[in-house]
């Protein structure tokens, strides 16, 4: 790897772990589509800025641009209040607006500007190394890299000050305003922070990927666990594996790398989806499967102890009887044999002593609901875990 | 039932102009258990919003003790009716309880042992404690009430008030409620209870607040728990057998 190489997967990273933390409080309140408008609106920010300017490296630009990001969010805000149309209609008016007016502006004047369109969708990721920072004529790195660094610097500062004000007021609205945590505050301050990343990263890698990192790696985290610190911290990580995972991946087939970065963090989103151990969709089927076979036999189970009669109790009868498809009964027959929980003697079934005291547990434990009766019931049965 | 420990006076409070409380004036003593009664939409829950200044009121005001209520938040307790909540939050039993303790903490503080200590204890008093580790979305309606209740025991304020607290709770989780809101009050606390089940008024509450958009009467149960005023409230020819 050259310094060049080092710097870029570097920089991605840093970007990534930027917008990992205000993205999961995004995703948290349900409002991924915010830094989408971010995004995007910030665009006449940054052109009016560098009209002003006249200096496209000036660090006003950054100002101009989150100003602009956080007039997205007020208007967004201020056209829901009217309660005409919903959140989401809302930021879809705002942000191609505002975009659209950034695009013009540039299209007007575009032949002294250089800001073109395709740059501010995908960002120049692989140019980052070559615009350095110099301090007194000395090197210091890439620019970008520490626009970014100072960025996630107070990102964290900030987060690890108000963590607890941003949970609860993110939990609860109300329970913070009563204990005297403003959530209008609270509210701004976080999106203060996500239009200021989205501004700093933006150069460098790009409208989409911005929200691309934003999002993905936060919503694969919401999936795989119930603690808002394992979240965060899972986040982050996706979004670095992401960001360098990505860079490989577009130095193997030399294409762009802001889009390698979005296609492993779409990936990595699809294999959480698919494969979260309680949340994703596989485990969701595997779960109701099992649940039904449980529902069946304790059904069975249940049969069997309210019917001593012994026609009840033969193999053939129990299948008409409860009315199963042959398939069905065999599973159901064979996981209480497994479990011993009947015996089969001459075709005719009876509980064992172990199937008498489930029954009457899992029976008074769906009655009652009362949790500590079958704690060590648990690990054999999906049916009882919450 | 020497201090007042809410007082509002002239409160007019209204959604987008539109005015569901009007000109209410109340008074609540130190140290009652007291219910707010009144139909669907009365305000009831608009009238503990104002007072712990969530919503604006257009006109009147609210003193805590004859404070302004910013400036005594720590003597508060509110447990809302259900709902302002995101249910699948990340966040354990324990947690919410714990954010209880946020308040008297103040901005970036965080909590410590000592909070978690108190939230445990918490727990246990609403017989929660085996659920401290369970995510809040996977507790039943019952259980999400204690959590609450919990949440609002740990605050350590002096007066408590619960939007609600019973409504889909089953006899014996009602009973437990009941119970720890008598402890309150033994203790000297004020707690006020948005409460619909008017038979069981006269056993579980001294005092009582008819609410119907205009405040009906406020007063001690047994003066004026009468079909007089729940007629006044409710609208209809109203006759519930009041057993003292
Ligand atoms: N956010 C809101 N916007 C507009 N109107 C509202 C809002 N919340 C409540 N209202 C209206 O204000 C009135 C009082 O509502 P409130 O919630 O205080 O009633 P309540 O007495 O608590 O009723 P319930 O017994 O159903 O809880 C109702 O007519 C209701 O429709
Ligand atoms: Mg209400």
């Amino acid at each position: 790897m050259n310094s060049a190489q080092i710097e870029i997967q570097l920089i991605a990273s840093l970007v990534a772990i930027a917008c990992a933390i205000p993205g999961t409080f995004l995703v948290l309140r349900k409002m991924a589509m915010i830094s989408d408008a971010i995004s995007h609106s910030i665009l006449p920010g940054i052109v009016i800025g560098f009209f002003i300017t006249q200096d496209l490296n000036s660090p006003l630009l950054i100002l101009f641009a989150a100003f602009t990001g956080i007039i997205t969010v007020i208007l967004v805000e201020y056209i829901q209040k009217t309660g005409l149309v919903k959140e989401d209609t809302a930021i879809g008016l705002v942000f191609p607006a505002l975009f659209s007016i950034g695009v013009i502006l540039i299209a007007k004047n575009a032949n002294d500007v250089h800001l073109d369109v395709d740059a501010v969708l995908l960002g120049e990721l692989a140019f980052a190394p070559f615009d350095r920072l110099l301090i007194s004529g000395v090197d210091v790195g890439p620019k970008a890299l520490w626009i970014i660094g100072v960025i996630l610097l107070i990102t964290v500062t900030l987060l690890i000050a108000f963590f607890k004000e941003l949970k609860v007021s993110t939990f609860d609205a109300g329970l913070a305003a009563s204990l005297g945590f403003s959530p209008a505050i609270i509210h701004y301050g976080l999106m203060s922070v996500a239009s200021v990343t989205t501004v700093g990263a933006f150069d460098a890698v790009g409208a989409i990927l911005v929200v691309a990192l934003m999002i993905a790696p936060a919503a694969a985290a919401y999936l795989l666990t119930t603690d808002l610190k394992k979240m965060l911290g899972l986040a982050i990580t996706f979004g670095v594996m992401s960001a360098i995972s990505g860079y490989w991946f577009a130095h193997w087939l030399d294409a762009s790398i802001a889009g390698s970065i979005t296609t492993m963090l779409g990936l990595l989103f699809l294999m959480v989806y698919l494969f979260a151990p309680s949340k994703g969709v596989i485990a969701v089927m595997y779960r109701e499967k099992q649940q039904r076979i449980e529902v069946s036999l304790l059904t069975f189970l249940l049969h069997l102890k309210n019917h001593n009669e012994l026609e009840e109790r033969h193999v053939n009868h129990l299948r008409e009887h409860i009315n199963w498809q042959k398939v069905r009964a065999k599973t159901v027959l064979e996981l209480a044999l497994k479990n011993n929980m009947i015996v089969v003697d001459k075709n005719i079934v009876s509980l064992t002593e172990k199937g008498d005291t489930f029954t009457s547990k899992a029976i008074d434990y769906i009655i009652t609901n009362e949790d500590t009766q079958i704690e060590d019931m648990k690990d054999d049965f999906f049916l009882f875990r919450g | 039932m020497s201090k007042i420990a809410v007082k509002v006076d002239d409160l007019t409070v209204a959604y987008n102009y539109k005015p569901v409380l009007w000109d209410i004036d109340l008074e609540i003593p130190e140290g009652v258990l007291m219910a707010i009664v009144g139909p669907n939409g009365a305000g009831k829950s608009t009238l503990i919003k104002s007072i712990l200044g969530i919503l604006k009121p257009i006109a009147g005001s609210v003193t805590i003790y004859g404070k302004p209520y910013n400036k005594q938040r720590q003597l508060v307790a509110y447990v809302p009716q259900k709902g302002s909540v995101d249910w699948d939050f990340p966040t354990t039993a324990l947690d919410v309880v714990m954010m209880g303790t946020y308040g008297s903490l103040g901005w970036i503080k965080r909590p410590r042992q000592k909070e978690k200590k108190a939230a445990l204890e918490a727990l246990e008093k609403v017989g929660m404690l085996a659920f401290k580790g369970r995510q809040i979305s996977q507790l039943s309606g019952g259980q999400q009430q204690r959590i609450f209740l919990a949440r609002a025991l740990v605050q350590n304020a002096s007066i408590y008030f619960m939007d609600e607290p019973f409504q889909g709770v089953d006899a014996t989780t009602e009973i437990a409620i009941i119970n720890i809101l008598k402890e309150l009050r033994k203790a000297g606390k004020t707690v006020i209870v948005v409460h619909h089940d008017l038979q069981t008024v006269p056993e579980y509450f001294d005092w009582v607040t008819f609410l119907n958009v205009k405040k009906i009467a406020t007063g001690p149960v047994k003066d004026i728990f009468n079909d007089d005023n729940l007629t006044k409230t409710y609208g209809i020819n109203f006759k519930v057998s009041v057993q003292e």
